[in-house]
């Protein structure tokens, strides 16, 4: 469903991405790990041609993004949700102005755009948050509204840079839940790129690890059910014993 | 002070309204081209959504140019232009196209500044969700940078009426040019004392509208 075909990206004289190929299948949560500089973004931005490869193509739901016309790449961005590790929100909007504009960039219909922004911010929990500006919000509801707003035109695959790390474990527990539900209820393929090594091992079914521009190598894991439990006061306990020894008070 | 107003209502009045035309025109000149032009500096530059060193460097040039000029030097260099836009470069109306130029100058480079300050990632969100440059423009970078502008023209309006003050040359009368002509070259001191009030209460009149719409409209 999404295939990158030996796609390099340079900045000047440098290599972020050395003709790197993949292929993502529909419906997985694909994870891409790799320490910073790993030119682990490069390569998702490359997936929507937010950056354009200097070399190869990009295939997303079997059309070709590296050799479309400027105005056939803007629709078919508009299957392909994305979403960033500061949210990327409008602070001058409103919540509800937030995830109508994508309504509106995708010509959806305007009698029908109201119902469909509050059925996307009942699914990440914030109708009633429609009004608030984002300065209000907490960091975890911010990204809940961007994920709203990615979903909201309806897309195959969402894109994901880093979204939990700017938030803390708890938070990050939740909006990993988000996705994973997005992932199981509304068969969006999902790919996200993260340093943190927790994030990837609790929800991703196919993880590619990158160095230096390049894959290193792909596994699939199966997650083992035990990670999200960490709004349970039992979680921390477990986590402390994990790396030290316990004695309690 | 009152007796030596209403010996000059008239005068007074017509001053004021020449000086309301002319930045009126002003202001009208810096929305409608200098926005527009300052957006293009923007979107030009290395990095930007249009990115064009040709087209940047010759705006930016030109922008530069004409707010290098001393002012009164830039009125007298465009009397021929004036000329042949307004078929005289004397009077009222003759006034608003140097005014104008300046206006669009001035205003486009605070524009850029604004615009320059609205986030990357916002305007990458755009793109993502398949936004024209268009709809960027209008439905984000302008969204996010609105407080911005508004300080921005404040700013320029007030520098307009200043520039406004020495349009007497070209007989484009005005507060300022009234205020020269009785106040100081008829020695009333008095009287150019109470327009030089008049102008302070207008700008600060001006200045407090134009933060409190800022404010209003900023919800970062
Ligand atoms: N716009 C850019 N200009 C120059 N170098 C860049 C640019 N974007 C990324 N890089 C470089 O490319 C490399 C990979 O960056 P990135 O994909 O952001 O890494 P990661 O997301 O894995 O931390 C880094 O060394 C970074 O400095
Ligand atoms: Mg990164």
């Amino acid at each position: 469903m999404l295939k990158l075909n030996r796609v390099t990206k340079n900045y000047a004289e440098f290599q972020a991405v050395k003709s790197v190929s993949l292929k993502i299948n529909q419906g997985e949560i694909y994870g891409i790990i790799g320490a910073s500089g790993a030119g682990k973004s490069t390569l998702l931005r490359i997936m929507n041609l937010l950056e354009v490869p200097d070399e190869g193509e990009v295939e997303v739901n079997g059309q070709t993004l590296t050799s479309m016309s400027g105005k056939q790449l803007r629709q078919a961005r508009k299957s392909i949700g994305m979403i960033f590790q500061h949210f990327n929100l409008v602070a001058n909007k409103t919540v509800y102005e937030n995830v109508v504009v994508a309504l509106e960039l995708a010509d959806f219909p305007k009698n029908e755009r109201r119902n469909r922004v509050l059925e996307c911010l009942q699914f990440v929990g914030l109708e009633s948050m429609m009004d608030k500006y984002p300065a209000q919000l907490s960091g975890g509801q911010k990204q809940r509204v961007a994920i709203a707003r990615a979903l909201a035109t309806n897309p195959q695959v969402l894109l994901c840079d880093e979204p939990t790390s700017a938030l803390d474990p708890g938070t990050t527990a939740d909006i990993l839940g988000v996705l994973e539900n997005i992932n199981k209820s509304l068969g969006v393929t999902i790919v996200v790129v993260s340093h943190e090594m927790e994030v990837i091992k609790s929800i991703c079914h196919t993880v590619t690890i990158m160095s230096d521009g390049e894959i290193y190598d792909t596994v699939s894991c199966k997650p083992k059910g035990m990670q999200r439990k960490e709004n349970h006061p039992q979680y921390f306990v477990e986590e402390l014993t994990k790396d030290v020894e316990l004695d309690h008070a | 002070m009152l007796e030596t107003l209403t010996q000059y209502e008239t005068e007074i009045w017509q001053a004021i309204a020449e000086t309301f035309v002319m930045v009126g025109v002003s202001i009208l000149a810096a929305v409608i081209i200098g926005l527009p032009v300052g957006t293009l500096l923007f979107l030009c530059r290395k990095g930007n959504l249009l990115e064009n060193q040709f087209v940047f460097s010759i705006v930016n040039l030109l922008v530069n140019i004409i707010r290098s000029f001393p002012f009164l030097l830039l009125v007298v260099f465009l009397i021929p232009f004036t000329r042949l836009m307004i078929g005289t470069a004397i009077g009222t109306a003759a006034a608003t196209v140097p005014l104008s130029i300046i206006a669009i100058a001035h205003y486009s480079r605070l524009v850029e500044q604004s615009l320059l300050d609205v986030p990357k990632g916002v305007i990458e969100a755009a793109i993502s969700m398949g936004a024209s440059v268009k709809d960027v423009v209008f439905k984000f970078i302008y969204v996010e940078a609105r407080s911005g502008l508004v300080l921005g023209l404040t700013t320029s309006i007030i520098s307009f009426i200043s520039y406004s003050t020495i349009m007497g040359v070209v007989g484009g009368g005005g507060i300022g040019d009234f205020a020269i002509r009785y106040g100081y070259q008829q020695f009333k001191t008095d009287l150019m004392m109470y327009v030089i009030i008049i102008m302070i209460i207008l700008v600060q009149l001006i200045q407090f509208i134009g933060t409190s719409i800022a404010r209003i409209i900023d919800k970062r």
